[in-house]
Parts: structure tokens; C-alpha cells; sequence
């Protein structure tokens, strides 16, 4: 088969969904978000001693802990979901395109447009923080390693908020359930069973990378370990996802 | 199994269902519909609920049939994506996102096809002026009236050149102008452009202007198909209720009754209203001016339950 008859189609997929992310009035939320964001880490910027630790810790609760699962339900849930519910897919469903790989140009728009926002907040708060605290090579290394895991997460979050779109005819309540009880709640005790998250995977690379704050200390899974969990998540859902893509009837 | 073809086409079928069926839980889609379409432009005609869409996602393998075989090109639609470039359709649902242009949504779909850019820009502009939308190709959708979103949906299918077009009930919602103008352009598709088109209505006389070979669809099946001509003829075996509503019209009854044509005359609620079912109605309409003046009755109003096209498949099937 000619490259440009899979390459062309995903990337007209892609171009369309990220405009629909980015460009859809949910952009309010992203803006309120990260504002909350710079607020919050602006102000604890003015009352902390230890710059560093106090900036990492910050970017890991706020950011690593809370935002990225939430936004990510947020976005990927509703996205193949919102189309399938408008009949809007039938465009996609009907082109001369193998699904599983139009299932994929849709992941590459979440992926691509949740990595964007997820950076654009860590780099905010991040601004807000250090713009007052002083932006040296350590912070910036800080920047750029909670930039980079949280592009980490966006690719795993992304596949599996986008299969529960397919899985599920209100992903939604899963939405909410995983992102705030099992990620939040289940991800926040103590022990074994808080591995059973993304988060903690995500956090446990984090921890490798950055030395300062509560991520520094955490206890996590060596950053080998937990990158081949978060590509084998990443995988698996993405592969489930569009075997159940391709599999399903769209009346 | 029924053909909507003319006689002496051989040609073989564009598409063709055999026993045909599909249900959504308890809900009938299809049952045990059997066609056979060809080249040309054909009718799909059916109340509303009757299954056309549910035949045309069949076609396009949007869905999966439960029972029944389906070839269209030869070939078995379901997860046969390859297929999709050889057929267009314009679903009767609105999907359009209205923050493009037409221009941008028409490039959107080429990248689907994975048209080349040059060769899609040219496409592009040649579609426009097929659907007569050229001046419109760069405003925003959301401002598009009922007609232009139905043109640029047309556009769509268009694009890739397809042979066959589905257009379900491309008509529908349309004020009257709009509805000329698209009834022209599919006898143009297939006229000038030689696409095969099959499109839906639930409108007997709009496909009558655009074709002459029809399916007819009720409750799932395929209760005729043909030339319409020929349906015509055997909707026309079957008993028409006509009522009359007027003053004395126990005498019109009662001459009503021994006339050849008259299959019964029955009272409705009062003795001003009469139900006369009649086996030739283009007698009973030739003789009512003679039978009016022999009886003095004074109609006030005379109708045809049967003008509706629920009741021409009603015929069809049997009740």
C-alpha cells in the first residue's frame, strides 16, 4: 500500500480533531485552569523559603497529580464519543481508510493537543513561580523535566480516555470515576495498591528526573520500569481502542 | 427478486440484497429485503422508518446485516473499506462542522482520500461548480441556508469521483426552489457525469421526476421495484377508499352500489359521510359528475384516503 494513502488521511484527521480540541470553546477551561495555576503558584512563590523544592512540589501536585488525569478525561472521553453521538464519525467511517488507522489519527490530535496544554500549564506555573524566585539552570532543568514526563502522561491518559470513548456509550462517569477516585483517591494511599495507577507511574519517572520537592522523595518504581508501564499502557489501549473502532457499527 | 431496472439491461447490478436483514434489538431495520440495482439513477421510496437509511449504511458498511447477503460491485461492504472509494454519500443528517468553510471542510475530506493537494484544489473547484456553490466555497458553514449545506454534502460525496452516489432524502427540508435545483443536479450527476445515483425520499412524485426505476420499501422490505409505471399499474388493481362528504348522500349510495366499479359503500360517523371503495378509480372520477346530477347529492368534499404513500404500501403488502 502507498505511504500517502495512510499518512494523508491520518494527518487530515489530526489536523481536524486538534483544530476541534484546541479551538472549541472547552479552551476556556484550559485558559481557567492554567490562570488557576499561575495563581496559585504566583502567590506561594511570595511565602516559601526553599525556592526549588517548593516550585517541584508545586508542578507535581497541581500538575502531575490533579490537572493532567482531568484534562485528559476531559478532552479524550468526548472526543471520538462527542462524534459518534453527532454522527459527525460518518465522514471518517466512510472515507477509504482502514478504521484502526483513522482510530490512530485521532489519538495523534489528543495526544499532540493535550501535550501542548499540559506544557503551556507547566510553563506558566512555572513562569509565575520562578519569574519571582529566580529562573536558574536548576529550575529550568525542573521545567523541562515536568514538561517532559507531562508529555509522558499525555500520551498514556490520551490512549486510554480515548478507548473508553469507543468502549463506552457515557465515558464520562468512567471519566470522572478514574480520573478523580481511582487516580486521586486510590493513587494518593499509601502502599502496593497506589501502583495500580497512572499516576504513579508518572510520578515514579518524575522522581527520577527531578531531585527537588515532593517528587525528589518519592517512592516510586525505577524510571525504566515505569516508562515501559507507561508505553505498554499507552500501547495496549491504543491497540484495544482501535481494534474496538474498527469492530463496531456506527447507525 | 425484485429489479429495479428497465427490461433488457444486462449490466450486471450495481448493488444487489438478497433476504437482507437488519435489527437494532427489538427495532427491524431490514427484513428479508431483497433488490437488484443498476446503472442509472434509482429511487428509493419509503415512509419514513420504512429502512432506506438503514439500507444505505448497509451499503456503505456503516453497519453490519444480521441475516441476508449483500453484494455491491460484487463485493461484501462490510469492513470492506477499500470499497469506499468508488461510492459517495450524503447521509439525510446534518454533520457539517460549521465553523469551517466549505473549502476547508471539502480539502478535509480529500485528505481522507488521500487526494493529492494539487489534483484536490482542482477537484475542489470543479465540484463547486457542479453544485453551484462556487461564490460560497470560502464563508464559514454556519451561515449556509438548508439548500447550501445540502449542495456542499452533495460536494462531498462528489469529491473522489465515485461511480455510485447514495443520497438519502437529499430533498428533505428544502423550500421549493432548492428542491428543483437538486432534483436537477442528480439527473445532471448521472446525465452529464455518469454517476450512478440512488437516492431516498419519502416523496413518490420527487423521485418521479428524477427517475423512473424505483424500490419501493416498506416496514423493512422491498415490497416492488421497477419501472414506476409498472407499479403504478399494480397499485391500481387494488380497492381505493374514496369519501365524499355532502348532503344526500343515501342516494348516492345507493347508486354508487350498483355500479361495476364499486367495491362497497359504507356510512362513516353520519349519514353526511360515505366511504366508497372502488376497484378502477379513473371510472368512479368519470362517472361522478353523471351520478351527482341523477341522485341531486351536493358534495362538499370528496378525498381520497389513499393519496399518501403509507397507503400505496399498504396495497402493496397486502392489508
Amino acid at each position: 500500500m502507498e505511504l500517502n494513502k495512510i499518512i494523508s488521511p491520518v494527518l487530515s484527521i489530526a489536523r481536524y480533531s486538534t483544530r476541534k480540541i484546541l479551538f472549541n470553546r472547552r479552551w476556556i477551561l484550559s485558559l481557567i485552569i492554567a490562570v488557576l495555576v499561575g495563581s496559585i503558584m504566583g502567590y506561594a512563590a511570595t511565602l516559601v523559603d526553599e525556592p526549588l523544592d517548593s516550585g517541584a512540589t508545586l508542578l507535581d501536585v497541581l500538575i502531575l497529580s490533579f490537572i493532567m488525569p482531568i484534562i485528559a478525561m476531559i478532552y479524550g472521553s468526548s472526543l471520538i464519543r462527542n462524534e459518534i453521538e453527532d454522527r459527525s464519525i460518518t465522514q471518517v467511517i466512510i472515507a477509504p481508510l482502514d478504521r484502526r488507522i483513522a482510530y490512530f489519527g485521532y489519538y495523534i490530535s489528543l495526544a499532540f493537543a493535550l501535550s501542548i496544554i499540559m506544557v503551556l500549564i507547566n510553563l506558566i506555573g512555572w513562569l509565575a513561580f520562578y519569574a519571582q524566585r529566580g529562573m536558574d539552570g536548576d529550575s529550568l532543568a525542573i521545567l523541562a523535566s515536568m514538561c517532559l514526563v507531562s508529555i509522558m502522561g499525555s500520551l498514556a491518559y490520551s490512549a486510554l480516555f480515548l478507548a473508553s470513548g469507543v468502549f463506552l456509550k457515557k465515558p464520562v462517569y468512567f471519566g470522572l470515576f478514574y480520573a478523580f477516585i481511582w487516580e486521586s483517591f486510590i493513587g494518593s494511599i499509601p502502599g502496593a495498591i497506589s501502583h495500580f495507577t497512572v499516576r504513579h507511574f508518572v510520578r515514579s519517572v518524575a522522581a527520577g528526573w527531578v531531585n527537588y520537592g515532593s517528587i525528589g522523595t518519592y517512592d516510586g518504581s525505577p524510571v525504566s520500569v515505569s516508562i515501559a508501564v507507561l508505553v505498554g499502557i499507552t500501547v495496549a489501549f491504543l491497540v484495544l481502542g482501535a481494534i474496538v473502532f474498527d469492530k463496531s457499527e456506527y447507525p | 427478486m425484485s429489479s429495479a431496472v428497465p427490461a433488457g439491461n444486462f449490466k450486471p447490478p450495481v448493488i444487489q440484497a438478497s433476504f437482507l436483514s437488519k435489527w437494532y434489538g427489538d427495532v427491524i431495520g431490514l427484513n428479508g429485503m431483497n433488490v437488484i440495482i443498476h446503472e442509472g439513477i434509482t429511487g428509493i421510496v419509503g415512509p419514513n422508518g420504512a429502512g432506506k437509511s438503514t439500507f444505505f449504511k448497509l451499503v456503505m458498511g456503516t453497519i453490519k446485516s444480521n441475516a441476508g447477503d449483500l453484494l455491491v460491485f460484487g463485493q461484501r461492504p462490510w469492513g470492506n473499506w477499500r470499497q469506499l472509494s468508488s461510492i459517495g454519500f450524503c447521509p439525510d443528517y446534518e454533520f457539517l462542522p460549521l465553523d469551517m468553510t466549505g473549502n476547508e471542510y471539502l480539502r478535509f475530506l480529500g485528505g481522507l482520500q488521500a487526494m493529492e493537494k494539487n489534483a484536490l484544489e482542482k477537484r475542489i473547484a470543479e465540484v463547486a461548480i457542479i453544485v453551484r456553490m462556487k461564490k460560497d466555497m470560502d464563508r464559514k458553514m454556519g451561515g449556509y441556508s438548508k439548500g447550501m449545506k445540502q449542495r456542499l454534502k452533495i460536494a462531498g460525496a462528489l469529491l473522489h469521483n465515485p461511480k455510485l452516489l447514495l443520497l438519502d432524502e437529499p430533498l428533505s427540508g428544502l423550500d421549493p426552489i432548492s428542491r428543483r435545483d437538486i432534483i436537477e443536479l442528480i439527473k445532471s450527476l448521472n446525465r452529464d457525469y455518469g454517476h450512478t445515483v440512488i437516492v431516498s425520499s419519502h416523496v413518490l412524485h420527487e423521485i418521479e421526476r428524477m427517475t423512473h426505476s424505483i424500490a419501493l420499501i416498506y416496514k423493512g422490505r422491498a415490497v416492488a421495484s421497477g419501472v414506476i409505471s409498472e407499479i403504478r399499474n399494480l397499485i391500481s388493481q387494488h380497492p381505493h377508499n374514496i369519501i365524499l362528504e355532502g348532503k344526500n348522500m343515501a342516494e348516492l349510495a345507493k347508486a354508487l352500489i350498483d355500479r361495476s366499479y364499486t367495491y362497497s359503500v359504507g356510512f362513516n360517523n353520519n349519514r353526511n359521510s360515505i366511504t366508497v371503495k372502488v376497484t378502477i378509480p379513473e371510472e368512479f372520477f368519470d362517472s361522478m359528475p353523471e351520478l351527482v346530477e341523477m341522485t341531486g347529492a351536493r358534495i362538499e368534499r370528496m378525498f381520497s384516503q389513499d393519496d399518501n404513500l403509507e397507503s400505496v404500501f399498504k396495497y402493496m403488502v397486502g392489508w
